[in-house]
This record gives structure tokens, C-alpha cells and sequence, in this order.
């Protein structure tokens, strides 16, 4: 029974009980105006990670979480070695080394729970003095703001239920016997306790031969987007590559991809010409003869202009060099869907439009190849199709926009790719905010 | 090389929805041990990870230098030099790999998406390290014989202890090694891996029992360290047990001169020779006496007990002198006897 208490309230003596089920009750409340089902208030850990995030401090709420966690497994080591202890000398020593790690975690918890407190506060626009109170004597306020009419949360924490039901009853995109289809219903992630949607509803067909450009602002959900596509994250969706299913037959198909990252994920002490071999070793099928395997090294050496440089360290190199080995890597394989995240970062004007010039030709060859970069403009004439996504107002990424460019000129009512950014940012961002618009005029659009 | 374009792209040899394919097969899990083998030994050039040859060198020397005239000599030296050797082992299976996966963290992911298997590339780290740490301990063992540490010429398994004591520090050094290859896995960067990497090694070397006396509930802790095995084997092949344990005769000798006062009784010293479980009694109890005595002697000795002295007016001290002669007699007996004589005399027998 003793165990059961501190395991519920962290603690058995009769005031630790009755001040944890105060404050059990006044965040029943709390969590109820932020639009949290209240019932989380009675889990230990759970109801911490819960306050957080209606003081929108999730990442601090992860570690109040795991902290309280921690405290609450060796407060029972603690009662248990002294109830099953062999001997004084052990319990002693056992039950001195758990009260040190203890008051270390308590330290941490502390810290963290002010930092969330601090959030709360924000979120009740209340004064900072509050905090003094949440820290030392948490069941007050959280009854009072728990069940107080006068204290009401600026904004709520989003209910996803309601969000899936919605994305589940959207459209379909036409499926394409050669070329790639995504049909995403929803990109979720479980984070702890809580589940967030990170896209929904992005219906598209790419022909192959295709360039595409993927634009958005910040936290759009634009690399969540090209690993859903990949393969790589699965989502609630269906990506069909030439008519195959991605994620069904993801061990045969992912070779059919190449994903070349924003960083130049590449061991900088090994040669360029090690590197690729290593890749092509890696990527080409077994029965590729190794006489082929190096023409096929030295040819992408040659697309990339880097044969002159074959035996330089990678670390050695120059941003653009390396931003094409990286590349390079990635086209040995001859993949059907080439997706780049950010190539032309780091890059000068010259050098960028080099580069994308090189893509272009790569999708002159019948590929589809997606790109995301932060400088459209200045390339803009060598992409077919243009990919927007924007964040809605429950900060989900969402479709705004796919077609041909200059249908997204017209359709966004701007000149440039920019100014489209812009126009879909949040005004925070110094944006305009008008996402949810596009969205919602092209899902007309799509429906019709 | 097959074209794998949008054309032929969908081709398996299974008949699928009335459709022909070709199947593809790419490299499986053994395959790629070799790339990934083949690349870090490559790293081992080009990266500078051969730096952690000249520097187990240079720390085997230090930690020689200071233990050359008391390993494998003494008993206390050598349980030191073992928990220093073991300490040498830990240390460099720590900073071997300690960097190595969370340095290329994102590289691998991206190694991933594209085919790599992960136990591939663990499997090839681990033959990699192996490599490593065997290396490390050729070169440690070899700078320590240099130094002048005279290793025994027997060695529990094998026939020569170098071997024996060779294979332990690879193990304790391959063992640290492994440790730190799952927190450098774990670690998101390798600030993070260096943060843990202090604690482990003071958890090491605290818990390897050694050098502290630990209470007993920190047994299960300790069971848990690899120092504490390490410790142990080396000890047990550096023939510990069987070294002289100086520092207690250093503190004898240096008392040599120093007067002793103390007050025991008799009853104390028979109770402890009397004790036949004691075996630095059961020796004191084995002493031989000889007494020469004349006949003359014997017979005053016996009339001063009482109950001989009534034996003696029985037989009168004629027959006696007739039985023991007239030369002196030679009489033998032990401690033990005598110690057995007075208890039984105090139990009210016979001596």
C-alpha cells in the first residue's frame, strides 16, 4: 500500500498525499481548459509532460517527465531497501547512494519545472511571481487556475482526433503507371505521450522527366514530406514508384531512390574516388561486374567534373565540389526518383545554377527529380512543377500548390517564388499569412 | 551494368499481376562487413586513427616505468601494477572508439536510406576495434617487456605468461572498447559521448575494487565492471597469492628494536596452546625438551608430587633405582605433552 502511494504521490506520509491529490485535482482542471483529456492529471509522469505541453514547453515536459520518472523508481528502491534490506550496513550504504542521485534529479526537476512554469504563466498571461508558488507549492495555484473562472489559457492544445477523421475523408491523385504518385492521408508522430500531426492530405502525381521544385517556409514539413515519399518515414499513405508500392516493397525499391541531404553527410578523410566506389559497392546490384562498376564510378566522375580531383580528400574540397560528390553518390545508383534537399546551399549564384543546370540534364534522361531550395528564383526556369507546402493554423503542413510554375504565379498572384514564400508564411516570420487560404482555394481547385 | 530506368524500372522474375520481373539483388549483410572493413581501415591511414598506437606506447612506458621493480615481485606492487595495467586496457579501449559512430552519425543515416544494413556496419566496427586493440596490446606489452618488467616464465593457460597476460589486456581493452562503441551509438554528438565517457571511467576504476575497500552492497555494482575482472585475472596469472607480502614485513622490521609490555597469564598461554585447531599452536605444541637428570634428581622429582611419592613408598626406591640405573637418564617430551599434563591435572586426572 505504502508503494502504491509513492508510486501515485510521491510519497507516504499523510501531508505529501493530500497536497499531490490537491494538486491531482487543480490540474484535472487545468488540463481540461487546454483542451487536454483531465484523466491525464492521475498518471504520474504522464500528467507533467501534459502540463508542459499546454504551457507549450514540450521538450522541457520530456524531461520532467523522465526525470519525475526516474525520482519516483528510486524513491520505491529506497522504501524497498529499507523494508527488505540484509542488513544496517546495506540498507545504509543503498539507501545513502539512491538519496544522492536523488537530490541530483531533484535539481534537474526543479530547473525544468520552472521553465515550464514559466510557460504557463505566459500562456494565462499572468505575473511572474506565480512561479514562486507553482515551484514551492504547486496544488495552490494549480487549483486556483485549475478551477478559476478568471484564469483562462490563450490558446489550447489541438485535438488531434478530430484532425484525423478529417484527413482520412480527403481525395485521391490519379495513380501513374510510370512516374511516382503520393497519395498521403497523414504523417503522424508520437512524441512521449502525445501524438502530432506533422502533414496531411498531399494527393500528387509527378510524371517522369519531370523537375520539380519543393517550396515552404520554415517548418513546413518539407523533409518530412521527401522521407515519407522516399520510403524512408512511412506515413498513412500510398507512394506508388512506375505503379509499385514504395512502402510494400520498400527493401527492392529504395535502391529505385536517391536522397542526397542538406549537409554533406560524406567522410571527409576518405578520397573522392574511394568514396564513390564504396557507394557504387554499396548501391549497384551484386551481379555488376567490377570492371563495370568502375566505368560507371568514372562516368559520374565526368558528369560532375570531378576527375581531375579523384584522388583529394573530401575534406579538402571546395562547398561545391563536395556538394557534388554528395550528389554524385546518390546518381550511381541511376535512380528513378532523385530528391535534393537544399544542394544550393553554401553555394554562390554561379555555382548553384551549374548544379541545377546538371539536374536538369538528369531529368532530361527521363528521372524525376524534386529539390528543395531557399533561392528559387535564380534557377526557377530549369524546374517543370513547382510543390508548395505551408502550415495551417493548427501548424500542420498541408498542399498549397502543385503545378506547372507559371500556374503557381497565377494562382499565388505573384511574380516570383519568393514572394510565394512569403505570401504563406506567418506573419510572425514576416510572412503574410494567408496559408490557410491557398490551401483551402486549392483543395477546390484539386476537388473540381 | 543493368539500366535501371523508368522504362525497365519495374522488373522482377516473379510472374506478379500477369506481370514479368527481373530481380535485382544487391549486397547482403556479409557482403557489406568487407566495404565497411575495407573503409575503416582505410580511416585508419587517412584518419589518423594509427595515433592510437604511439600513444598506448607512450602511456604502457609511463605506467612501466613506475611498475618495473615490483610487478610479479611483491604482493602489494603487483595487485598495483595489475590495477595499472588494467587502468592502461580501460583507457585506451575507452578513447579508441569512443568518437567513432557518433562522429558519422549523420553519414550513416544516409548510408541507411541507401542500403546499408546496420548490423553490417557494427559487425565491421567490431572486427575493426578488435584489430585495434589487439594492435594496442602487441605494442603495450612489447614497450612494458622493454622497460625491464620481468614477466614469470609460466603462464596459467598457455606456457608462457606473456601470452596469458597479453590475451587479458586485449580482453579488458576490447571489452572497454565495446562499452564505449554502444555509448558512442548512443550519443547524439560526440560533445555528449565525451560528457558520459568521464563517468564511466571513474565508475571503472572506483568499483573495480582494487585499490578501495567497498562495503558489501556495492558488490553488484562491481560485479558489473570490467576493471574488476581484469584486476582479478591479471592478479591471478601474476601468481599474486604466492608473492611476499612486504609491507607486513617492513612494519615487523621496522619494530624489530621496540620493547613489547604486555601482562598475559599463564591460563592465556596453555588456553592458546592447548588449542589444536590453531595452527601456529599445533607447531609450538610439537617442540621437543630433552632433560638430563641424575637418579638421584629423578627421585626427588617424583616424591614432590604426591601421588607419585605414595607409588614410590609402595614399590620402595630400591626397585626404582634398580629399573633406571645408575648413570643419568635422558628424559624427552613436547610442549604438547606437557600443556595435555597440566590441563588433565587441573581436570583432577592422572598426569
Amino acid at each position: 500500500m505504502e508503494l502504491v502511494l509513492i508510486i501515485l504521490f510521491g510519497g507516504k506520509s499523510w501531508y505529501t498525499v493530500a497536497m499531490s491529490a490537491l494538486y491531482i485535482v487543480g490540474l484535472y482542471g487545468l488540463l481540461k481548459k487546454s483542451g487536454v483529456p483531465g484523466w491525464w492529471a492521475l498518471i504520474p509522469c504522464a500528467r507533467e509532460y501534459m502540463l508542459a505541453c499546454c504551457a507549450g514547453r514540450e521538450p522541457e515536459g520530456r524531461v520532467t517527465s523522465l526525470t519525475s520518472f526516474f525520482i519516483i523508481v528510486l524513491d520505491a528502491g529506497i522504501y524497498l531497501t529499507g523494508v527488505y534490506g540484509a542488513d544496517w550496513e546495506t540498507i545504509i550504504g543503498a539507501v545513502g547512494t539512491l538519496a544522492v542521485l536523488e537530490v541530483a534529479l531533484e535539481l534537474i526537476l526543479l530547473i525544468y519545472t520552472l521553465r515550464v512554469c514559466g510557460g504557463l504563466v505566459e500562456v494565462y498571461g499572468e505575473k511572474r511571481r506565480w512561479l514562486w508558488l507553482w515551484v514551492f507549492a504547486d496544488f495552490i495555484p494549480a487549483l486556483i487556475w485549475g478551477w478559476g473562472k478568471k484564469y483562462q489559457p490563450a490558446w489550447k492544445v489541438e485535438d488531434i482526433r478530430r484532425e484525423l477523421r478529417a484527413a482520412t475523408s480527403s481525395g485521391t491523385a490519379e495513380v501513374l503507371e510510370d512516374g511516382l504518385t503520393v497519395n498521403l492521408r497523414v504523417r503522424t508522430v508520437t512524441e512521449f505521450f502525445r501524438k502530432k500531426i506533422l502533414l496531411r492530405d498531399i494527393h500528387l502525381s509527378i510524371p517522369p522527366g519531370r523537375m520539380v521544385l519543393l517550396l515552404g517556409g520554415s517548418g513546413a514539413g518539407k523533409t518530412v514530406f521527401l522521407n515519407a515519399v522516399s520510403g524512408y518515414e512511412k506515413a498513412d499513405a500510398t507512394v506508388q514508384l512506375g505503379g509499385r508500392d514504395m512502402y510494400r516493397e520498400y527493401k527492392k525499391l529504395q535502391y529505385q531512390v536517391g536522397y542526397a541531404p542538406q549537409q554533406d553527410t560524406l567522410r571527409g578523410k576518405d578520397t573522392i574516388y574511394n568514396t564513390l566506389m564504396d557507394a557504387a559497392r554499396l548501391r549497384l546490384p551484386k551481379d555488376v561486374l567490377p570492371s563495370e562498376r568502375r566505368d560507371r564510378v568514372d562516368e559520374v566522375m565526368d558528369i560532375f567534373g570531378l576527375t581531375p580531383s579523384r584522388t583529394h580528400l573530401v575534406e579538402k574540397l571546395s562547398g561545391g565540389q563536395r556538394k557534388r560528390v554528395s550528389i554524385a553518390a546518390e546518381l550511381i545508383s541511376n535512380p528513378t526518383l532523385f530528391i535534393l534537399d537544399e544542394p544550393d546551399s553554401g553555394l554562390d549564384g554561379v555555382m548553384a545554377r551549374e548544379l541545377m543546370e546538371e539536374l536538369r540534364q538528369i531529368a532530361d534522361t527521363g528521372k524525376i527529380v524534386i529539390v528543395i531550395t531557399h533561392t528559387p528564383d535564380r534557377v526557377v526556369d530549369l524546374f517543370d512543377d513547382v510543390i508548395v507546402l505551408a502550415k495551417d493554423e493548427k501548424r500542420v503542413g498541408r498542399l498549397a500548390f502543385y503545378g506547372p510554375i507559371d500556374d503557381a504565379r497565377a494562382f499565388f498572384g505573384k511574380t516570383s517564388m519568393e514572394e510565394i514564400v512569403k505570401s504563406i508564411n506567418a506573419p510572425a516570420v514576416g510572412g503574410e499569412g494567408r496559408a490557410d487560404e491557398f490551401i483551402g482555394r486549392f483543395m477546390e481547385v484539386q476537388h473540381a | 551494368m543493368p539500366e535501371t530506368t523508368m522504362e525497365n524500372m519495374p522488373e522482377t522474375t516473379q510472374e506478379k499481376s500477369g506481370e514479368r520481373h527481373i530481380t535485382l539483388r544487391y549486397r547482403g549483410r556479409g557482403s557489406q562487413i568487407w566495404i565497411y572493413l575495407g573503409k575503416f581501415l582505410r580511416m585508419f591511414v587517412y584518419q589518423n586513427d594509427w595515433k592510437v598506437l604511439p600513444m598506448a606506447a607512450v602511456i604502457a612506458g609511463l605506467v612501466a616505468m613506475v611498475t618495473r621493480f615490483m610487478f610479479f615481485r611483491t604482493m602489494e606492487g603487483t595487485l598495483m601494477s595489475a590495477f595499472a595495467l588494467t587502468c592502461v586496457g580501460i583507457w585506451n579501449g575507452c578513447f579508441n572508439s569512443i568518437q567513432v559512430i557518433c562522429r558519422e552519425r549523420d553519414v550513416v543515416k544516409r548510408e541507411h536510406r541507401a542500403g546499408m544494413h546496420i548490423s553490417s556496419y557494427i559487425i565491421a566496427h567490431l572486427i575493426y576495434q578488435a584489430l585495434l586493440c589487439l594492435m594496442q596490446t602487441a605494442v603495450t606489452v612489447y614497450v612494458m617487456r622493454r622497460v625491464g618488467i620481468e614477466f614469470p616464465e609460466n603462464g596459467l593457460f598457455t606456457r608462457w605468461a606473456v601470452v596469458d597476460i597479453g590475451f587479458t589486456v586485449f580482453l579488458v581493452t576490447y571489452a572497454a572498447d565495446a562499452l564505449s562503441l554502444w555509448i558512442s551509438s548512443l550519443a547524439r554528438n560526440t560533445t555528449t559521448a565525451m560528457t558520459i565517457m568521464p563517468f564511466v571511467l571513474i565508475f571503472q576504476l572506483v568499483f573495480s575494487g582494487g585499490m578501495l575497500t567497498l562495503p558489501e552492497w556495492s558488490k553488484p555494482l562491481t560485479d558489473m565492471t570490467i576493471s574488476r575482472y581484469g584486476l582479478t585475472a591479471l592478479a591471478a596469472q601474476a601468481d599474486y597469492n604466492s608473492r611476499p607480502l612486504v609491507s607486513a614485513w617492513s612494519s615487523l622490521i621496522s619494530m624489530r628494536n621496540s620493547d613489547i609490555t604486555a601482562t598475559v597469564t599463564v591460563g592465556q598461554v596453555l588456553d592458546y596452546l592447548a588449542d589444536e585447531e590453531n595452527p601456529g599452536a599445533a607447531e609450538l605444541r610439537a617442540v621437543e625438551f630433552t632433560q638430563t637428570m641424575t637418579s638421584e634428581q629423578v627421585l626427588s622429582l617424583l616424591r614432590s608430587d604426591e601421588r607419585t611419592a605414595n607409588v614410590l613408598r609402595t614399590v620402595g626406591d630400591e626397585v626404582l633405582l634398580r629399573a633406571i640405573g645408575d648413570g643419568p637418564v635422558e628424559i624427552r617430551f613436547t610442549l604438547g605433552e606437557v600443556v595435555d599434563g597440566m590441563a588433565a591435572k587441573g581436570r583432577g586426572k592422572s598426569p
